[in-house]
């Protein structure tokens, strides 16, 4: 369970205050999946890092599982995030040079997982996106569907948590984008993996069980179509 | 996140941006190679002043001369002990059998043997000419070459070691047929009135022919005869003229190379004039080291400026890779991993530079061994030798410096903020 309280972020306190959070609350069940709403600008990404442990609100709790990381070292805070969080981003991010392998397995050099275990992480990861036969492919060689598979396959190779996605289809088109949608909420479904989506694609939005609309650095309104208990 | 993913990722990294790499280790190289091969220099040097002293000397053996007596503007007071028709050209006082039973009272010497300055006439055998020869006192702790024969332990009193020159000179066949052959050295009496010449013939047994090696200066020339030998001719020359009983110097022989010292220190006090075989590799290792010295501080200025050109690239490789970096610490990457990932990337450009560099070195070393001893006729001896162990020390040293140029470029890539650098509208 991921409690939001009272969370509060002013960005660049000194000159040109800019409160990009005001007192937001919510909570979200473990398992559902979760759209964070609004135009660009409405703080829903400053939402995303402050809930991954990115960014730092100067008020607030954010309780995962009744445990504030906002009161954990850095050092505890990435552990925690490389542990229990996948990330997708809207460009990619993949690394160019790097063959497919080398990409997801890079959460899990992190993590410092075994040598033994990665080469069976990484392959059953790449077999959940369908590109286990790129193993050995550069990024680079990959289309834009493909690139954001692997991120995908990156994201899930560490069995998180909780997975973020920020504007995962953004750059890419109707039909490889419905693809990469397909992919998360199976993953979300099968796995009781809490799923947070953070877009301005209402259709996207609309498969979620929750959808938190943000605008102007509060909470709008929030939907919750169906109760997952 | 483990230190081996770290060095691996760091080696990937580089090998990404190869010319980069590259051109910046080659800087590392310049310093690595001007290192290597002056530290190959200097031990193919002092390697070489040490052979040259156990050639001519050896470490267990003190030559002793009289201290000159305080010098004094003005004539010298006439006394008998300086007066010396004989041995003009030698300022100092010599050394009188009184001395050298002084000398053989200090503790720790085990034998004086006083330098015999032996002129003979000539040598000659049974079928040849006569020539002309200087003869010295065989030690049998110095390093000879043979080219035939070998003397191991003592050469007795009825032989003699000759050079490789006199064995053709003397009508023998070659060097392995001289062995066991008779020669002749005649000598005069000095005190004998020149109208009343005075010689005797001493008969020796050819011991071993040695041969010319890059290495002696008394050896090369001389015939080599017992101490005791060189003491009969010696008391057949010089008896009944002023100078007999009074020597140059006398070389004394201690136990090992630690008495040396002592004795050494002990002589001086009784105010002899003693010099060991370190003093004099002392003398010409300093020589070498300021040498050595100078051809180091080239490479270190050549290290100090790589130093600066991996600061450099370092720095572009962390804006190149600011996305990157992002990433990684999005992941959870820690920021001292992040610092480390940097470091090693400087350590593996310079241990690359490092490797280049000395790995250069060795081989032109090694290529130039051969014509370097022959241009300066050293004969088997190579002045560069490459210790692995000086070598392994230089490429740490090289990681070291890499890496502490690298701590800069680190911090700021440890310091990135995630969000701004994955921000990419």
């Amino acid at each position: 369970m991921i409690e939001v309280k009272n969370v509060t972020k002013t960005y660049d306190i000194k000159k040109n205050p800019f409160t990009a959070l005001k007192d937001i609350s919510f909570t979200i069940e473990d398992g559902s999946s979760v759209a964070i709403l609004g135009k660009s600008g409405s703080g829903k990404s400053t939402l995303m890092h402050v809930m991954s442990g990115l960014d730092k609100p100067e008020l607030g709790k954010i309780l995962i599982n009744g445990k504030n990381i906002l009161d954990l070292k850095q050092k505890y805070v990435d552990k925690f995030r490389s542990k229990t969080m996948g990330f997708i981003f809207q460009s990619f991010f993949v690394q160019a040079n790097e063959s497919c392998y080398d990409n997801v397995g890079l959460p899990l050099e992190i993590a410092g997982v075994n040598l033994s275990l990665r080469r069976k992480r990484i392959e059953s990861a790449l077999e959940a996106v369908e590109l286990q036969d790129k193993i050995k492919s550069r990024a680079k060689d990959l289309s834009g569907g493909q690139k954001q598979r692997l991120a995908v396959a990156r994201a899930i190779v560490n069995n998180p948590k909780i997975l973020f996605a920020d504007e995962p289809t953004g750059n890419l088109d109707s039909v490889t984008g419905s693809v990469i949608e397909n992919l998360l909420f199976n993953y979300n479904k099968k796995n009781n993996v809490t799923l947070i989506i953070v877009t301005h694609d209402s259709d996207l939005a609309s498969r979620c069980d929750m959808q938190i609309h943000i605008k102007d650095g509060q909470i709008e309104s929030i939907d919750k179509r169906k109760k997952k208990k | 996140m483990k230190l081996r993913d770290i060095v691996i990722r760091a080696a990937r990294s580089l090998k990404q941006a190869k010319a980069r790499t590259l051109l910046t280790s080659l800087a590392i190289a310049v310093g690595a190679f001007s290192i290597t091969l002056s530290l190959a220099a200097g031990a193919g040097g002092r390697a070489y002043t040490d052979q040259i002293i156990r050639a001519n000397t050896s470490v267990d053996e003190i030559s002793v001369t009289k201290a000159s007596p305080d010098e004094q503007s003005g004539p010298r007071k006439y006394s008998v002990d300086n007066y010396n028709p004989q041995m003009s050209f030698f300022t100092g006082d010599p050394l009188t059998q009184q001395d050298i039973d002084k000398i053989l009272k200090v503790e720790g010497v085990v034998e004086v043997l006083p330098s015999y300055d032996v002129q003979i006439k000539y040598i000659t055998s049974a079928n040849s000419d006569k020539y002309t020869a200087s003869v010295s006192v065989f030690s049998p702790s110095v390093a000879l070459k043979y080219a035939a024969g070998s003397v191991d332990g003592g050469l007795s009193d009825d032989e003699i070691i000759l050079t490789e020159e006199y064995v053709p000179a003397l009508g023998f066949k070659d060097n392995q047929y001289t062995i066991g052959k008779t020669v002749e050295i005649v000598v005069d009496k000095l005190s004998a009135p020149i109208y009343e010449n005075k010689t005797k013939t001493f008969k020796y047994k050819v011991r071993a022919v040695s041969s010319e090696s890059g290495l002696a200066f008394r050896s090369q020339s001389s015939l080599l005869i017992s101490n005791n030998s060189a003491k009969n001719l010696y008391e057949y020359i010089n008896i009944d003229t002023r100078g007999y009983g009074n020597f140059l110097g006398a070389s004394v022989h201690v136990k090992d190379a630690e008495t040396a010292e002592l004795v050494k220190d002990r002589l001086m006090d009784m105010g002899y004039l003693a010099q060991t075989s370190a003093d004099l590799l002392g003398v010409v290792n300093t020589f070498i080291n300021v040498l050595q010295g100078i051809l180091l501080g080239f490479g270190v200025l050549a290290i100090l400026t790589s130093v600066f050109g991996i600061i450099n690239t370092q720095y572009i490789s962390v804006l190149e890779r600011t996305q990157q970096i992002g990433l990684m610490k999005a992941l959870g990457m820690r920021r001292r991993d992040v610092g480390r990932l940097f470091k090693l990337e400087a350590a593996w450009i310079g241990f690359l530079g490092g490797l280049i560099g000395s790995g250069l070195a060795l081989i032109v070393g090694t290529i130039a061994n051969p014509y370097i001893s022959k241009a300066l006729d050293l004969g088997d001896i190579y002045l560069l030798i490459f210790d692995p162990l000086s070598i392994i020390v230089v490429l740490l040293g090289l990681i070291i410096v890499s890496v502490m140029s690298g701590i800069l470029p680190a911090r700021k890539a440890s310091r990135l903020n995630p969000i701004e650098a994955l921000r990419t509208e």
